[in-house]
């Protein structure tokens, strides 16, 4: 029993805590808003102190000194964050979290090879020692000269009048609280309700052997609300969530309100699902977030990574015909408020729209710099990294199946018995077989050309290359999941869009208990 | 070294927070050094060592919670940051259960987390690991002829914590690990096996020959694999698998989740709600556990922690917090970083060895299913059902007959835990999280 033989000190101290307290607290807590200016800056954006660290002259010094045992390329990458999470759970404000990290790091590679070192501080001594850290990783083959960096102008895909990360913090606990009264008054059966808040403002500076120096600021928002419904022993969570690199604008498009109402219902509409059939089945993939099925089938397997390790079942396929004629896949970094949106990626390549995929056919593939030397092909602007911690790797941005033309309404009709999937959950993929899977959140059974009952959650299975053989229509109705995406790799976790218009498959498996 | 005296700092910005209006201050310093080498195609594709640095600070004041980290240790931004989120904490809502622990614990021992040898590693002693790994990976089968990913390294970390009511504490803890990733080749089809092993004591790691030759074999076992029939029939998961699949089912025995309704397990104590054979256990000063430490993330003192008692729902796994709501005693599975507030989570986690023999349970299912992996998400823990891609072999009249792919498998949960009626002898910690060998009397199996 540690309990017994324990001391408490929380009696013993309280007293003396709460003196102390009572003396400061008017002073420090009375005016906490007004910070020196210097001090607002380094907490609040790439201020003048970074500018002034990193500038162009020490990039410069760094990269040299990187570059001095040899190798292809260098670059010096800095970040700085503020972030802020609020969690509302049991109707209760139950934590509020200010995040703020920053560091930087030098990255080296000669041919596959890469070295990386980073410091949590970001000054001009500590670079210097993690370029030569990093350097080691080249066999001594002789000083390359990296090109001088000048500064490059980056041209906002989208503006964002006034960001939602920079509300102020009670029009963001507001926005939790009118999300969490909006959840319960759906119906008595909701049982609990809890909202994640998360914000961030992201500042970058990347500079480059091939002479990048570039400056961006990245915004990013989510709430997301998860509802439970209790009926007896039944239970069953509703989930919706809002966000994206938006402003405060959206809001008002988007109403939260509205966000939380949806994921009560889906709790409740839960409550009188059937369970999910087993086995494959005609199937049916709702828009927007149903474009978790093109990130696992194809988005993972063509990045570059796997493709130039010959690993990826997709790899040398460039050029050929790998799905059915309607289908188009897009990767666009460009896209509008989207949650996997960046003017420039994480090492200085200006983010674009790719068309990975046209007419079946296998246009590009997903390449970050030192993939694309690799493959003697041009970067497309995809290396992404989760923090200064890591080297960037080649990742999707917002990734989509194009519109097609069919009526979504008429691609239900013509199948007596399949599967909806109304609303999914996350996915996985083994990019060397091709076989990937994806949980469905809610689905409904297609009964003779109609949705019928709702179903509870399942997983879809398949492999790659036959499930994109098996589209069968496309629907004209495309929509970008801007609010929930975040894809994992190698332990690096970055902020990703997927979408889809509605898509029908002849025959996907599905993993249910029904048979 | 960005922190020269780790408990000067923590000292003084717990005092500073005290003074500026906080009633309770935790503060919470982590210094993790980490190496790593990769190898691929006889190649050195990365060495890499990292040191990183980070501080985490807990405010409550009237009841109400503040939280802060940040890698940015200078002193003006810090002492900024602290009265930032103190006033931040004033906008949060007042909670009974925010109090922080203030009970010293007593240090159960040595529990043999930190080894010296591991200490005296550099990165470049990696290498010929790696080396090793792969080259046994690819001398094992002719079908092998490359690995996605070989890796050997290693981890120290160090935790420094204190709080208004416990004093100054510190831990240091090592681990070493090895991973593979072979990629088995047959005419136009390609398939992946991997295996890892992880350990606090490298002594207790496996060799990279046998790592090397346990990847070449799961990818090598794969070619050929083929669907089966959609049907229902008992489900074996190895020992591997099982424990994948109990850290899927770990939030299920999370107090929060019993508290607000998220687990298909709440106001379940007391019932039996898996087989007599089934003893499920949270342990934290398990010696040389993945899992173990002295005092969990916000100070509480670890323990073991029976969780199922052969069968029946005992114990969910608890922080300061959730006890406190619930009337118990702390469990001690705070699990954090620096960068995240004190969540439950388990510490070593694993359902108890029983009796049986793997083989034998192979040898007593006439037609079934053998998983050896699974992938993706799949878990319901609310409703209490689980549906998941996976991969293992079929069996026909107690022995394996062919590898499968393109399947699921997929029950309600409460039914399989009470459905488990064999457990193997076979339970071996590579994770903090583990299991023997399992059946399942009968699962859906989803197939063509």
């Amino acid at each position: 029993m540690p309990e017994d033989h324990s001391i408490s000190r929380r009696q013993f101290l309280r007293n003396g805590a709460l003196l102390s307290g009572a003396i400061l607290a008017g002073g420090a807590a009375g005016a906490p808003w007004i910070r020196p200016p210097e001090v607002e800056a380094a907490l609040m954006g790439i201020g003048q102190e970074l500018r002034e660290i990193l500038n162009p002259e020490t990039v410069n010094r760094i990269l040299i000194e990187a570059l001095l045992r040899g190798g292809d390329f260098a670059d010096v990458f800095a970040e700085q964050r503020f972030r802020t999470n609020i969690v509302l759970d049991d109707g209760k404000i139950d934590s509020v979290t200010y995040g703020y990290p920053r560091g930087a790091g030098v990255r080296v590679y000669w041919r596959r090879q890469t070295g990386y070192a980073f410091s949590d501080e970001i000054q001009y001594e500590s670079l210097l020692d993690a370029a030569r850290v990093a350097s080691a990783v080249v066999q001594n083959q002789g000083a390359v000269a990296p090109i001088d960096v000048s500064p490059r102008s980056i041209h906002p895909p989208f503006t964002i009048s006034s960001p939602v990360p920079l509300m102020p913090e009670t029009s963001k606990f507001d926005l939790l609280r009118r999300m969490d009264a909006a959840a319960r008054a759906v119906d008595k059966r909701i049982a609990s309700v809890r909202i994640e808040y998360a914000d961030d403002v992201r500042d970058v500076l990347i500079g480059t052997s091939d002479g990048v120096y570039a400056i961006d600021r990245q915004y990013q928002v989510v709430a997301a609300c998860t509802a439970t419904a209790v009926d007896g022993t039944n239970r069953r969570t509703g989930f919706a969530s809002l966000g994206g690199r938006v402003g405060t604008d959206y809001l008002a498009r988007r109403d939260p309100e509205t966000v939380a109402r949806e994921a009560a219902q889906q709790a409740i509409t839960l409550l009188t699902a059937v369970p999910a059939p087993a086995g494959p089945m005609p199937v049916v993939i709702a828009p927007g977030w149903g474009g978790v099925l093109i990130h696992e089938s194809f988005g993972h397997a063509l990045e570059g990574d796997g493709i130039r390790r010959g690993t990826s079942l997709l790899s040398g396929k460039l050029g050929q015909k790998i799905g059915a004629p309607g289908l188009r896949v897009v990767d666009d970094a460009l896209w509008g408020y989207g949650r996997g949106s960046y003017a420039v990626d994480d090492e200085g390549v200006m983010g674009q729209r790719t068309v990975l995929v046209d007419g079946g056919v296998l246009q590009s593939y997903i390449l970050d710099r030192q993939s694309a030397q690799y493959l003697n092909l041009k970067p497309t602007g995809n290396g992404r990294r989760m923090t200064y911690r890591n080297w960037p790797l080649p990742r999707m941005s917002n990734t989509y199946i194009d519109r097609g033309s069919d009526d979504p309404a008429s691609l239900l009709s013509g199948i007596t018995k399949g599967f909806y999937a109304a609303d999914l959950g996350g996915g996985s993929v083994d990019t060397t077989s091709g076989n990937f899977n994806f949980a469905v959140r809610m689905g409904y059974l297609i009964e003779n050309g109609k949705l019928t009952s709702p179903v509870r959650g399942a997983v879809l299975i398949g492999s790659s290359l036959q499930t994109m053989e098996r589209i069968e229509g496309v629907g004209n109705d495309l929509a970008v999941e801007q609010a929930r995406g975040t894809c994992g790799k190698d332990g690096q976790m970055v902020p990703v869009g997927v979408g889809q218009p509605t898509v029908r498959f002849s025959s996907i498996t599905v993993g249910g208990t029904a048979i | 070294m960005p922190i020269q005296n780790p408990k000067e700092t923590l000292e003084r910005v717990r005092t500073l927070a005290e003074r500026s209006g906080a009633a309770e201050v935790e503060t919470y310093f982590e210094f993790i050094t980490f190496a790593e080498a990769r190898v691929r195609e006889r190649e050195v594709e990365l060495v890499q060592q990292s040191a990183i640095t980070g501080f985490g600070l807990r405010v409550l004041r009237d009841r109400k919670m503040g939280f802060l980290y940040t890698t940015d240790l200078r002193r003006k931004i810090l002492d900024e940051m602290v009265v930032r989120t103190i006033a931040l904490a004033a906008q949060a809502s007042p909670r009974d259960e925010n109090r922080l622990p203030d009970q010293t614990f007593i240090p159960a021992g040595n529990l043999e987390i930190e080894d010296a040898s591991i200490l005296r590693m550099r990165p470049e002693d990696l290498i010929p690991l790696a080396r090793s790994i792969e080259d046994n990976a690819l001398a094992h089968d002719k079908r092998v002829q490359t690995t996605r990913s070989t890796r050997a390294g290693y981890v120290v970390g160090e935790v420094h914590f204190s709080n208004t009511f416990i004093p100054y504490q510190m831990f240091r803890s090592t681990e070493a690990y090895y991973s593979c990733t072979a990629v088995a080749v047959d005419g136009d089809k390609k398939r992946e096996g991997s295996y890892f092993d992880r350990k606090r004591i490298f002594q207790d790691l496996t060799t990279p020959e046998r790592l090397g030759r346990k990847a070449s074999e799961r990818a090598v076992a794969k070619l050929g694999a083929k669907a089966v029939p959609s049907t229902k029939a008992p489900v074996i998961f190895e020992a591997d698998a099982a424990g994948a699949f109990l850290g899927g089912l770990v939030g299920a025995f999370n107090a929060l989740n019993v508290l607000e309704q998220r687990t298909f397990l709440a106001n379940r104590k007391g019932q039996q709600i898996a087989s007599p054979l089934v003893t499920i256990v949270d342990d934290g000063i398990m010696r040389r556990g993945l899992g173990t430490r002295p005092f969990d993330g916000e100070g509480s003192q670890t323990r073991k922690t029976v969780v199922v008692d052969r069968g029946v729902m005992t114990r969910f796994l608890h922080t300061a917090a959730t006890a406190r709501r619930s009337n118990v005693t702390p469990t001690g599975n705070a699990t954090r970083g620096y960068d995240s507030l004190p969540v439950v989570g388990p510490t070593n986690f694993y359902i108890d060895r029983g009796s049986a023999k793997p083989d034998q349970m192979i040898q007593q299912v006439p037609k079934g299913l053998y998983v050896t992996g699974s992938a993706g998400f799949g878990f319901d823990l609310t409703a209490g059902e689980y549906s998941q891609q996976v991969e293992g072999f079929w069996i026909e009249g107690g022995k394996i007959v062919h590898p499968v792919e393109g399947v699921t498998v997929a029950g309600k949960l409460d039914e399989m835990l009470l459905g488990i009626d064999a457990v193997g002898r076979d339970l071996d910690f590579r994770s903090h999280i583990a299991s023997p060998t399992i059946r399942f009397k009968e699962l859906t199996i989803g197939g063509v």
